[in-house]
């Protein structure tokens, strides 16, 4: 009886995907980040924008813990990452090796593609699901080439990342990321390196990723992403979250001065 | 100067023998401080007493010279009650030197890989160990391989030091026949042009290994 009722209020509001609460950050004295919550629902794609150094980029080194944090916990489906609080309510650092182990669950994409270069197209892809989850060999290149297919790149598999233009090399990061299959996608400017010609080749994979469900956090100047694709948008300034809503309302009548700014702002340059 | 065929024809066994000690010698140093190195360096990369003690080792067998190191492990360990043959000492000392050189070669190929590198790997649940052998050393081999054959060449050259502590490697044996005729000249000529072959094997050894290894980038 218990367990069925707690089961249906599983079901009826499920936990969150993505859940960071309290996040604050300091660079030496200076507060980057300074008490950052935002949980992401399950499928659900967030876009977040803000104005340059207001703590975007460090939001998401943040969920995997390639930055570290001096507040706040965050949990992947439920799963700590990075700190648990014992018992008396202190937080504790949890161990590498399980660091390492949830991180496997959140797939990262750099604005800079940080492929290896010493490996082909397919060696990128199979490296961590071979070398840190076991995965046999032969399961993980069937499993790479069917992402090289999704993302359009099957003839490149054997090529060397030098020999790619950037939003090829882009893609194969995204697939890189998600042969791990993650639970949620975490995306940092990925086309902000890339030619403007290339740029919608790299949108339109993590649009079909959207739309296929994963729960994604996608960090970009692209305001047209955020109005096709985004469940929600979120604005940072000054290591805090503004304002967030659906992105036709926020786009359409912001609510706080400064968001109403940096639309017009951006309107201006790019005139959209 | 006539060229003694007849004395050139006794001289060359001679020295060819010694070079086979030069060559064991080189090797064994070469391949030890290959392995020897990259640990120095590894400790050195890391925050605590480790990685102080490898930069302080790396700062005395740099800064101090071979002979003065040389002598200190064949008479300083004999006076401590552990004798070592010279050929023990000398390739003691030219490890330890050479290991804190091969060290700092290291240490520049880890730097020149980007942190990018590492969070990539990290970021995709790689552990310390699977991201140093899958990710970074495959990239620090392959840029390392060119100041390590320089390194190579410069162990072969200073193994002729051993000669100081009576090791009969070509060097010794050069001086031994030097001292008992009169072809100063022919026997020095002869030496240099060993030592020549030997170096340039190690030079297209590693422009060979250097292709091989090469990726494209
Ligand atoms: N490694 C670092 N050391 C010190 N300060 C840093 C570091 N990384 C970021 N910062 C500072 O943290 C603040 C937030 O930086 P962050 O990169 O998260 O901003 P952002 O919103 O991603 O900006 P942008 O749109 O330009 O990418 C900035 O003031 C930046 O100078
Ligand atoms: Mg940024």
């Amino acid at each position: 009886m218990n367990a069925e009722s707690s089961l249906a209020t599983d079901v009826t509001s499920p936990r969150p995907m993505l859940d960071m609460s309290g996040i604050v950050k300091r660079f030496g004295a200076n507060e980057v980040l300074r008490g950052v919550s935002l949980q992401v629902a399950r499928g659900e794609t967030v876009v977040v924008i803000g104005p340059s150094g207001s703590g975007k980029t460090t939001l998401l080194r943040c969920v995997n813990l390639l930055e570290d944090y001096q507040q706040g916990t965050v949990a992947v489906d439920g799963e700590p990452v990075g700190y648990v609080m014992d018992r008396g309510g202190q937080r504790q650092r949890m161990a590498e090796r399980e660091i390492a182990a949830a991180r496997e669950k959140i797939g990262i994409v750099f604005q800079s593609y940080n492929l290896f270069p010493h490996m082909t197209v397919l060696q990128n892809i199979v490296a961590a699901p071979i070398r840190v989850r076991g995965i046999p060999r032969p399961k993980a290149e069937q499993r790479a080439r069917d992402l090289l297919a999704m993302v359009g790149l099957s003839e490149k598999a054997d090529a060397y990342p030098a020999r790619l233009s950037g939003g090829q090399q882009q893609r194969v990061a995204i697939a890189r990321a998600l042969a791990m299959d993650p639970k949620i996608m975490l995306f940092d400017e990925v086309t902000s390196a890339l030619d403007p010609e290339l740029v919608g080749e790299v949108l339109a994979a993590m649009q079909q990723l959207a739309r296929d469900g994963m729960t994604m956090i996608v960090v970009t100047h692209e305001m047209s992403f955020a109005r096709d694709v985004a469940d929600r948008v979120v604005f940072m300034d000054g290591g805090v979250i503004v304002e967030q809503g659906a992105p036709e309302e926020m786009f359409a009548s912001p609510r706080t001065d400064r968001v109403r700014q940096f639309l017009k702002r951006y309107n201006d340059r790019y005139r959209i | 100067m006539p060229i003694d065929v007849h004395f050139l024809a006794r001289l060359f066994p001679a020295l060819l023998e010694g070079a086979e000690v030069t060559v064991e010698l080189a090797v064994l140093t070469m391949a030890i401080c290959v392995v020897w190195g990259l640990v120095v360096a590894l400790g050195q990369a890391t925050r605590g007493p480790l990685g102080w003690a490898a930069g302080a080792y790396i700062q005395i067998v740099r800064n101090t010279p071979l002979l003065i190191q040389m002598y200190i492990v064949y008479f300083g360990l004999s006076l401590v009650g552990v004798p070592l043959s010279g050929f023990a000492s000398g390739l003691l000392a030219l490890c330890l030197q050479n290991g804190g050189y091969v060290a700092e070669i290291y240490r520049g190929g880890l730097q020149s890989v980007s942190a990018r590198q590492y969070e990539a790997g990290r970021a995709l649940g790689m552990r310390r160990w699977t991201l140093y052998r899958s990710v970074i050393l495959p990239q620090v081999i392959a840029r390392v391989i060119p100041p390590l054959a320089n390194q190579g060449i410069s162990i072969t050259k200073d193994t002729s030091q051993v000669a100081a502590i009576a090791v009969m490697e070509i060097m010794k044996v050069a001086q031994v026949w030097v001292e008992s005729s009169a072809n100063t000249y022919d026997v020095f000529l002869a030496v240099g042009l060993i030592y020549l072959v030997l170096t340039s094997v190690i030079s297209v050894g590693a422009r060979v290994a250097e292709r091989q290894l090469a990726f494209v980038s």
